[in-house]
């Protein structure tokens, strides 16, 4: 009995290691140790071939005068990046250039944008997240008040980026946490054939909207209800704002402007629009709705930006994009920013810096990604060659632009102060009562972090 | 009974200790549990690899009791629900107690990582002294793989030296040679691999002449120095620049003019996360509000969707209904689309100006049109409406089966009684039907209590709310309202305190299924009755 026990016990453990044995590779981390990995890659390289691609680019800050024509060797190091699908494969195809240059292997691991976000918190800390991710400048909040992201140095090229684009990714601490890519605002889409001429400010929106809406279309300037983020271009038109900023141009949380007097005017235009009929208080128009609506032709103007652009195309409305329209003063809608970001816990910091910095922040890499996903480009040598109409008026509109707060306090924002437009826009608040009560709540929930 | 059985624990079937089944039996098992433990390997690898010790430990100890359940005789008895009572331990025991445990933590963004990692990190940050030169360096590598830096300062031309790690640097003079002692210059194609490694290292000897090289320039190294020291005394982080002493804090460390050091780490906080539960007066203020929407909503979902599940069962269960097949398939038609496709739809069809159902309203009306997304109760009116839309199928299904087991000789009985049909529905068929089906009913009034998603996909909770501390909306249900205070408005993730709220959710549900337990069980008591 008891020897058979053992002899159970024993073809048990060989089996399961064994299984352990076939499992174990695919479990093993990629970003192992460099050191002893290289030296064998380095002595096994000569009777490896290479694909002979010829180096396009000579690395710009390297401080070695060796030449490098030859491809290089496998190195058995490697670089992982999460990036969306969008951007993935134009990552992929760099990799095999940065592969042949310098041996190390550039892990693309593709996936939904905004699970790159949460996927990141939960991968860093452990030690198996990416050493690079691509994403929006309002996660480095988030992401550095855990400590995950490590500063960017943007290397000898910085000059080369939209200086917005690198504020938006400057955090309170002065330092940068992204390398931009790519810039996104929205501006005024119109109807071309309703609106021979566009706006310039909202009291000719508004005006407009009335002559459009007795002459038999259903609306004249239509947005979708509540969203801080659509409303945000007419909030600063009339002077409003969200957070003041200091004279570096950082976003001061303490200074809350919800309920400033610019503030209040936006709302009492905005309430002034569904008062005289020209917007309908119960209509709950979504952002779907108000895109197709403006494709059918039911709403001459709306404030949106490039994504809604190929839906418009397709639907064949003669359309046209320009600057957001002025109140006291020109409206300023938010920047995003789209851009690379370093993992604080990766141990291949420096190559994940020097990577960025001599193959991504380059004319060709820019205009790729560019061409594969035609965003504004942070990289003014290709946003500047922009020929698209479209792009030119966003690229335009976004001048005036403010990056969109990348303080953690401005999580705290969207919930209360959309509440507060949305009972405006329903008519169950005045305006200066849903100011009132966007600061206080936004206000609480910012002493409450 | 003989004596020699009554020793056997585990009752009759128990065999006693000799092989207990055939090689073949034996082989099979093995195999089996050879793959269970082959997958309980390679996942608590990965799980210590990441750091997850506790449910490692959990799933090995419970991989193991398998085990010897399976392999001793003697437990003969628990192999009918070891596979049962395995899976409960993990899947539905463990993540409970996690959850209770986390709730007395301050687990959330800002306190992500274990104290350890925290230290870790805050440690490894340097800063460069202000009369410091920054070198530009030059790599070689041995055959051995060691490393050596060829240094030069790029304001004095003589300054110029090489250094490796442990040793004091050596003066040299002009242009770095391709070959140095045994050392080869390492060539641009290859440098790239080796920044790992060289960044890793500290070249030189401390404290006067250690260099490491730049994390975040190429070809750059100076003498960086360690920014903060834990001091394990005081269980303090100390600047060495400025010599402030950051204290933990509940799993931050805090100087006394209150600067914090990221990152910071989960600790436990004890009952903080329920105090603020109870004190919270943006919470308490209108918990009371959502309270009463959440159980009438969970209530009405129950009834509606049972009412006209049950009216449509009994509907098509008497059998001269034409076309009975095609129509009952029909009807199960709301159940096989997913509420996240359905709901958006319906959220179409109700819009007040573009949708049909609402168009259909107004043509009936002369124009008047609910407000189904800005009056609140409209708002509630229309995910009800949805909500036995979605619901209902699955009551018809459940009240079909149950009309099949209902005894025909009862109706008959009643027919000689001259009993009507409203007579026979009241006394007989909704007695024995609530019999069967009362327990799903507690089970669905339980899943409509936490339903996240018909009342995110409806309206995100709204209307909102006028006149509130906090944003809140009149559709929203503890789910959502907790949730945002969780995971939106504070503009944070605070697993902590999420989980403190869904321990008192759980309560909430606990406590109110139950009475509808002792409801039903007194149904069953009057269903015997009848």
């Amino acid at each position: 009995m008891r020897n058979k026990l053992l002899l159970v016990l024993s073809v048990l453990v060989i089996a399961s290691m064994v299984l352990a044995a076939c499992g174990a590779p695919a479990a093993t981390p990629a970003p192992a140790a460099p050191a002893p990995a290289t030296e064998e890659a380095a002595e096994a390289a000569p009777t490896e071939a290479p694909a002979a691609e010829a180096p396009t680019e000579e690395a710009a800050a390297a401080p070695t005068e060796a030449p490098a024509e030859e491809a290089a060797a496998d190195t058995g190091v490697s670089l992982t990046i999460w990036a969306d699908e969008q951007r993935a494969p134009i990552l992929e195809t760099l990799g095999d250039a940065f592969f042949a240059q310098t041996g190390v292997k550039l892990v693309v691991v593709q996936k939904a944008i905004g699970d790159i976000r949460s996927d990141f918190i939960t991968a860093a800390p452990t030690g198996s997240g990416p050493d690079i991710i691509l994403g929006a400048h309002d996660w480095i909040g988030e992401l550095n008040a855990s400590g995950l992201l490590a500063p960017v140095e943007l290397g000898p090229n910085a000059a080369n980026f939209a200086p917005n684009a690198v504020q938006a990714f400057t955090y309170t601490d002065g330092k940068v946490y992204g390398m931009p890519q790519a810039t996104e605002n929205i501006a005024l889409i119109y109807n071309t054939d309703l609106v021979p001429t566009p706006p310039t400010t909202f009291d000719e929106v508004k005006t407009m909207s009335a002559d459009i809406k007795a002459a038999g279309t259903l609306y004249g300037f239509l947005r979708q209800v509540g969203d801080p983020y659509h409303y945000y271009p007419i909030q600063t038109a009339f002077g409003g704002y969200i957070f003041g900023q200091n004279a570096d141009g950082s976003y001061n949380a303490e200074d809350l402007g919800l309920n400033s007097e610019g503030s209040v005017a936006a709302l009492t235009w905005l309430d002034s629009m569904y008062a005289d009929g020209l917007l309908d208080r119960n209509a709950n128009i979504t952002g779907d709705l108000m895109l197709s609506a403006f494709q059918n032709g039911d709403a001459a103007m709306i404030i949106s930006g490039p994504w809604a652009i190929n839906g418009i195309k397709a639907a064949g409305v003669p359309y046209a994009v320009t600057n957001i329209p002025a109140g006291t003063q020109p409206g300023a809608p938010f920047m995003g920013v789209q851009g690379f970001m370093v993992n604080a816990f990766s141990k291949n910091q420096l190559l994940a810096q020097t990577f960025l910095q001599t193959f991504v922040a380059t004319d060709a890499t820019m205009q790729a990604f560019f061409d594969q996903d035609p965003r504004i480009s942070a990289w003014t040598p290709v946003a500047d060659k922009i020929e698209d109409p479209d792009l030119k008026a966003f690229s335009e509109a976004g001048k005036v632009a403010q990056p969109m707060p990348n303080i953690p306090a401005m999580n705290s924002v969207w919930g209360g102060q959309g509440d507060a437009i949305t009972l405006v826009e329903t008519g169950k608040l005045t305006p200066q009562e849903g100011a009132d009560q966007a600061q206080s709540q936004v206000s609480t929930a910012i002493a409450g972090q | 009974m003989s004596a020699a059985t009554q020793k056997v624990p585990g009752g009759a079937q128990a065999p006693p200790g000799a092989a207990p089944t055939s090689i073949l039996g034996l082989i099979l098992r093995i195999l089996a549990l050879a793959l269970i433990d082959g997958i309980t390997i390679w996942l608590v690898y990965q799980m210590v690899f990441d750091g997850y010790w506790p449910l490692a430990a959990t799933l090995a100890l419970v991989t193991i009791w398998v085990n010897i359940v399976f392999l001793s005789g003697r437990f003969y008895p628990l192999r009918y629900v070891a596979p049962g009572l395995a899976l409960m331990v993990i899947m539905v025991l463990y993540p409970i107690l996690f959850t209770f445990y986390v709730s007395f933590t301050n687990y959330g963004t800002g306190h992500l990582v274990t104290k350890e990692l925290a230290i870790e990190q805050i440690e490894s940050q340097t800063y460069l002294p202000p009369d410091a030169t920054i070198y530009q360096w030059t790599a070689y590598r041995n055959p051995a793989g060691e490393y050596k830096l060829w240094m030069v300062n790029p304001n004095d031309p003589t300054d110029v030296f090489t250094v490796v790690p442990g040793q004091e640097p050596v003066a040299r003079t002009g242009e770095p040679p391709a070959e140095l002692e045994g050392f080869t210059q390492i060539p641009t194609n290859q440098l790239f691999g080796a920044l790992g490694a060289l960044s890793s290292l500290t070249f030189g000897v401390k404290p006067d002449s250690a260099f490491q090289v730049s994390q975040t320039a190429l070809g750059q190294a100076a003498q960086y120095e360690q920014l903060y020291v834990y001091d394990p005394a005081q269980d303090a982080m100390i600047n060495q620049q400025t010599g402030e002493v950051y204290y933990n804090v509940n799993g931050t460390f805090t100087s006394e003019s209150g600067a914090t050091l990221t990152p910071g780490f989960a600790a436990v906080t004890g009952l903080q996360n329920y105090v603020r539960l109870f004190t919270d007066p943006t919470l308490s203020s209108t918990f009371l509000q959502v309270f009463i929407w959440t159980v009438v909503f969970a209530l009405l979902s129950v009834l509606l969707t049972f009412v006209l599940g049950m009216f449509l069962a009994i509907v098509f269960d008497v059998p001269e209904m034409p076309l009975r097949a095609p129509l009952r398939s029909l009807l199960l038609i709301p159940y096989t689309i997913p509420a996240f496709v359905a709901v958006p739809v319906w959220v179409g069809l109700l819009n007040p100006q573009f949708g049909v159902i609402s168009q259909m309203i107004a043509a009936i009306t002369g124009g008047w049109v609910p407000a189904w997304f800005s009056d609140p109760m409209w708002a509630k009116v229309g995910i009800l409406l949805i909500q036995t839309w979605l619901g209902f199928p699955y009551m018809f299904v459940v009240v079909t089966g149950a009309l099949q087991t209902l005894p025909n000789d009862i109706y008959e009985a009643a027919d000689l009684d001259g009993a009507n049909a409203w007579h026979k529905f009241q006394r007989i068929t909704l007695p024995l039907l609530l019999v069967t089906v009362g327990p799903l009913l507690v089970a669905s009034f339980a899943f409509n209590f936490n339903n996240f998603v018909v009342i995110n996909l409806y309206n995100q909770g709204g209307p909102p709310m006028p006149n509130v501390p906090t944003p809140v909306g009149y559709t929203d249900i503890l789910a959502t309202y907790t949730y945002n205070i969780a995971f939106g408005a504070q503009g944070t993730q605070d697993y902590g305190y999420a989980s403190a709220i869904t321990m008192m959710i759980f309560l909430i549900l606990f406590i109110i299924t139950q009475f509808q337990f002792r409801f039903t069980n007194m149904l069953e008591e009057r269903g015997r009755n009848v």
